[in-house]
This record gives C-alpha cells, sequence and structure tokens, in this order.
C-alpha cells in the first residue's frame, strides 16, 4: 500500500530552522523525510522514473537555496511540493510526452506493505482497472487534480501548490473531474 | 466520504508507483557542508516590514482616502492608503497599444519558463508581455522604463487585509516587493485605475518590473529570476 509520509508539522518547523541556520544535516533529514512524497508527485507529472528522479533531486537541491525565502511558520510541504512541481513539468515539457498509470500486478507486495485498506478492498481487480482507465483518459488537468487529492492523499493546499492553481480553482476542477468520472463508469451515476 | 472517492483512494493504493529512490544521500553530495545562514538580511527585511507595518497601523478618520505611507521601487510608486479609490467593476486592463515586440522602446526581457507571450502592449514607456487573452489573462509581465524620480505606475493598497513582503531576488539590485491578499488597486499612466491580483515588483538594470498573477511567492519568484 501507499505509505505518505504525513506532515509533521512540530518536526518539519524545527527542521526547516537549524538548517535556515546552516545545518545540512538537519535538511538531508528533511529531505529524507519528504522525498517518497516528493518523487511520486514529480512522477505522476513527469512521466517517468527517472526524470521523476531527476526532478526530485534538483527540487530538493533548489529548495535548499532558496530556504532563505521560507517563511517560518508556514508548513514546509506544500512549499516544497511546489518546487517539485515545476522541476517535474519542466521535464515533462521537454520530453512532451503523457504517460498512464498502471495498476500493481496482483500479487506484488513490497516490502513494509500495509495490510490494504477498508477502501482498497472496495473493489475487485477488474473494477480498479475501469476505473483507472476512466481516470487516464480524462485530461491531464482533471487526471492531476484527481492523482493529487486521491492518489496522493494530498490536500487541498498542498494539492494547489502542485498544480500552481487557487483552492477554489482545485474545488471546481475535481468537481468537475468527478462528475466525468461519474459519467465515463456508469455504476456511479 | 462519497462511493467514489473512496474507491479512488482504493485505486491509488493498487498503482504501480515505482519504489523511491535514495534521494536524500545523492542531494547530501550536492550540498556544502554548511548553509550561508543569511541572518543580516533577514534582520534588515524585519526592520523593513515594521516600519511599513507601523505605517499601515496609523488610522486617519479624517482623510477617508489618505495616505499612510508610500514606498518606491525603481518606477512604481506603491501606497498605503486607508480606502481604495473606486474602481469600476471589470474595468478594462489598459495595457495599451499591441504592438510588435520589435517596436519595444527598450529591448525586452523573457521568460524561459513563460515561452512566448501572447500578446505585447505598450502605454508609454510602459510594456506589458500578456499571457492568456485579455479575457481570461494567465500572468502578466510589465516592464517600465524610469526611476523612482518619475514614477511611470501607482498602486494603491488598503492598509489592512494586503500582506507586504519584502524578498531577495537574484539580479535585482535591491530586493523585490510582494503583495498578497486582499486585491489592489493598479494605475497605469493614462489608464483606468483597476483592480489587480498577488504582485511581486523588483528591479532589473534599467528596469522596473512587474510579475501580476503567479499562484504564489515561489513560483513569481522563479518566473522573475530567469528572466533575461
Amino acid at each position: 500500500m501507499y505509505k505518505a509520509l504525513v506532515g509533521r508539522p512540530v518536526e518539519d518547523a524545527e527542521l526547516v530552522t537549524r538548517a535556515q541556520q546552516g545545518d545540512v544535516a538537519a535538511y538531508q533529514e528533511l529531505v529524507r523525510m519528504h522525498q517518497g512524497i516528493a518523487f511520486r508527485t514529480a512522477y505522476l507529472i513527469a512521466g517517468s522514473s527517472s526524470d521523476a528522479e531527476e526532478a526530485a533531486h534538483e527540487a530538493f537541491v533548489k529548495a535548499f537555496g532558496a530556504l532563505g525565502r521560507f517563511r517560518r511558520g508556514k508548513p514546509f510541504r506544500p512549499w516544497l511540493l511546489a518546487i517539485v512541481a515545476n522541476e517535474a513539468r519542466n521535464r515533462r515539457r521537454s520530453a512532451g510526452r503523457r504517460h498512464a498509470l498502471a495498476l500493481r500486478a496482483a500479487e506484488e507486495i513490497r516490502p513494509g506493505d500495509a495490510a490494504p485498506s477498508p477502501e482498497a478492498a472496495v473493489l475487485g481487480r477488474e473494477q480498479l482497472g475501469v476505473l483507472l482507465e476512466a481516470v487516464n483518459g480524462l485530461s491531464e488537468e482533471h487526471r492531476l487534480v484527481v492523482a493529487c487529492r486521491y492518489f496522493l492523499d494530498l490536500s487541498e493546499a498542498e494539492t494547489a501548490s502542485v498544480l500552481g492553481i487557487r483552492r477554489g480553482t482545485v474545488k471546481s476542477r475535481l468537481s468537475r473531474a468527478l462528475e466525468r468520472l461519474r459519467e465515463e463508469v456508469p455504476a456511479h451515476v | 466520504m462519497f462511493e467514489l472517492e473512496r474507491e479512488l483512494r482504493g485505486l491509488g493504493a493498487a498503482l504501480d508507483f515505482p519504489e523511491t529512490p535514495d534521494v536524500a544521500s545523492n542531494v547530501r553530495r550536492h550540498l556544502p557542508e554548511r548553509r550561508r545562514a543569511a541572518w543580516p538580511w533577514r534582520i534588515a527585511l524585519a526592520v523593513a516590514i515594521a516600519v511599513l507595518a507601523v505605517g499601515a497601523g496609523f488610522a486617519v478618520p479624517q482623510a477617508r482616502t489618505a495616505i499612510l505611507r508610500f514606498l518606491g521601487i525603481g518606477a512604481v510608486q506603491i501606497e498605503f492608503v486607508d480606502r481604495l479609490p473606486e474602481v469600476r467593476p471589470a474595468a478594462p486592463l489598459g495595457l495599451g497599444t499591441a504592438i510588435d515586440p520589435a517596436d519595444a522602446p527598450f529591448p525586452l526581457l523573457r521568460s524561459k519558463l513563460l515561452g512566448n507571450p501572447d500578446g505585447v502592449y505598450r502605454r508609454g514607456d510602459v510594456v506589458t508581455l500578456l499571457y492568456g487573452t485579455p479575457e481570461r489573462v494567465r500572468i502578466l509581465v510589465t516592464e517600465i522604463a524610469g526611476s523612482h524620480f518619475t514614477p511611470e505606475v501607482g498602486k494603491k493598497l488598503e492598509a489592512t487585509g494586503t500582506h507586504v513582503e519584502f524578498v531577495p531576488i537574484r539580479g535585482s539590485i535591491g530586493p523585490g516587493v510582494w503583495i498578497e491578499g486582499r486585491p489592489h488597486v493598479v494605475l497605469f499612466p493614462g489608464g483606468p485605475p483597476r483592480l489587480a491580483a498577488n504582485t511581486l515588483i523588483w528591479t532589473n538594470g534599467q528596469l522596473t518590473l512587474r510579475l501580476e498573477g503567479a499562484a504564489s511567492l515561489m513560483q513569481a519568484v522563479e518566473i522573475a529570476e530567469t528572466l533575461e
């Protein structure tokens, strides 16, 4: 199961303060805490594992240089993810491709994976495939807003940072995307 | 939670995301031993912001449109007022006449992040690059020739409700100013006053630059630092 590194605001704030004062080890710990969500975000946007790794790497290096501009008291993760998304978009634009998300092999369980969540158990594999096909068939802006909110479990604010749009736009775009999915997958009408 | 949303979360759990690589170790190799702490800069900003905050905090009941404090960034004058001037709803952008970029009065700066603008407009020594359409503006980059002795563009901010922050911009002589929060009023020379969204203002060589429409300060700074 996908394990998001849920933001730990207090720890983030302490590490950011130390990193702003020059503590590189504190920054490395921040990178370790957020590299999972950064990489997945970049993967959704850039569309390939190598581009996503490069984008996440570059974003963390740039974020380190920009720490002086980070406003204390604000959450670190949305700020970081905005940088990650920019780097990923630059790579996707140059490659000019669009990738389709795929299901994991049924028997594949990765080390550290938790038991399937109640949500995961809602649909059978075939139904998951139908729903995924519908998501992959959405326009890019609808696909990304759905992916950010439900696949990466990002908050509205984080989704807004990643997509470079306002929170109100996240809501309206998500609502339209869900409408489209209900049309495409008739069981949900 | 609605059924479809539950199912989408379930789908997320079943997706084939590649395993996360060890980004942390690679990043560490590209960082210096210690980050240079920017305390002198921070203290300077804090003082500057404090001065602004004091100015903005005054109440002037006798003069309903009083200027509480003003601030010049290159050719842009920012005024803190207690009440915004009347603005016509859906006032036009007032960017001036559409021109060919080659006819601009000075060499225009462009950002590789934004690419070619969808339109270029001129009003005196003020040239604006429009990204999007006049009806549906995505980003406006305004390039202004002129100095603080002869301000070309004016901005009026409500003293409360609008957040103003000084930010360092690579390539800028002094700090830039980020205006965020409630819409403020912008006045181009000879143009109608209109409401403006979040804006970054900074200087680059002989030009004063103004970026309107960025979703965040980070995005605005990133665009600003790629203008060349």
